[in-house]
């Protein structure tokens, strides 16, 4: 099934977690099939490493196999879901060394003293299409990506790939809806100053050619 | 007239139209009369697009796949 309705999602959801809690037979495997490619997927946004989303993946699962029949249902059971894979995934991080990270604030845009763009802004926007599918320009956007600071990152994912909303991103993180929203603009506004250099050098590589 | 800098910090409430109708004119106002501020607002809007359709395309490999399945055939509780 496909995660990108919300309306059948949440049924979904429902019915498994009645399922779970009943105790019925089979809900484990759908249980699985239902979350494992989220799990997955937001863990390998987060560690970008295969083997690393498989150990975070099979965690997951395990203690959703263990603890699901006891989720008591005060928040969605995917709010639920999302938490434990964000801090499994950060236990991973956390084994790894630490790369330096480009610091936001020297990436954010430069304002001339009466606060009007200094810098020579290109319009790459109509372009993007043909890039899209690109080898190149997956490796550039994952990695523009994987510099974000880890709390501007999950942010990031949670609103702008997972589609969730703020409130709901807010809960997951225990964080206030003002600083999920402050903290996916800090994040679009990097990654938009990345991906601009990136099309500024490959713009000039064609026209070189 | 307010400057770049307010209309790319209020950029984000823009989009979600959380402005008020006044706030919102503004900003309008000085898109219409300045072509950086509509490039960095296009862009800004792309990024976010391309972002998403790129990240939201990674799926797992069939490799991993196959050692899940495995997993879950091994670890699922038999009864409750």
């Amino acid at each position: 099934m496909k995660f990108s309705d919300p309306t059948k999602d949440t049924l979904t959801e429902e019915q498994l977690v009645k399922d779970l809690q009943a105790g019925e037979m089979g809900s484990f495997e759908q249980l699985a099939n239902l979350y494992q490619k989220k799990i997955y997927t937001l863990s390998f946004n987060l560690t970008r490493n295969i083997t690393d989303s498989q150990d975070v993946t099979q965690e997951v699962l395990l203690i959703l196999f263990r603890k699901g029949h006891t989720f008591q249902g005060k928040s969605a059971f995917s709010s639920w879901v999302y938490r434990i894979t964000i801090n499994a995934s950060y236990m991973k991080l956390r084994t790894r060394k630490k790369e330096p990270k480009v610091s936001i604030e020297d990436i954010l845009p430069t304002f001339n003293q009466g606060g009007f763009q200094y810098e020579k802004i290109q319009d790459w926007s109509e372009n993007t299409e043909s890039l899209l599918f690109g080898n190149e320009t997956r490796d550039i956007i994952q990695k523009a990506v994987d510099l974000l600071p880890d709390k501007e990152k999950v942010v990031f994912i949670l609103r702008d790939v997972e589609g969730l909303s703020s409130e709901k991103a807010g809960n997951i993180l225990e964080i206030s809806i003002p600083a999920v929203k402050s903290r996916l603009h800090r994040a679009r506004l990097f990654l938009r100053k990345k991906l601009a250099n990136y099309f500024w050098e490959y713009k000039t590589r064609k026209e070189s050619k | 007239m307010i400057c770049c800098k307010e209309c790319i910090e209020l950029l984000y409430s823009y989009l979600e139209g959380e402005l008020s109708a006044e706030m919102e004119t503004s900003l309008e106002e000085h898109f219409a009369d300045c072509p950086p501020c509509i490039a960095f607002v296009n862009t800004y809007k792309a990024t976010t697009l391309l972002c998403k359709n790129t990240l939201k395309s990674n799926d797992i490999p069939d490799t991993i796949k196959i050692k899940l399945k495995e997993f879950v055939d091994k670890n699922k509780p038999d009864f409750l």
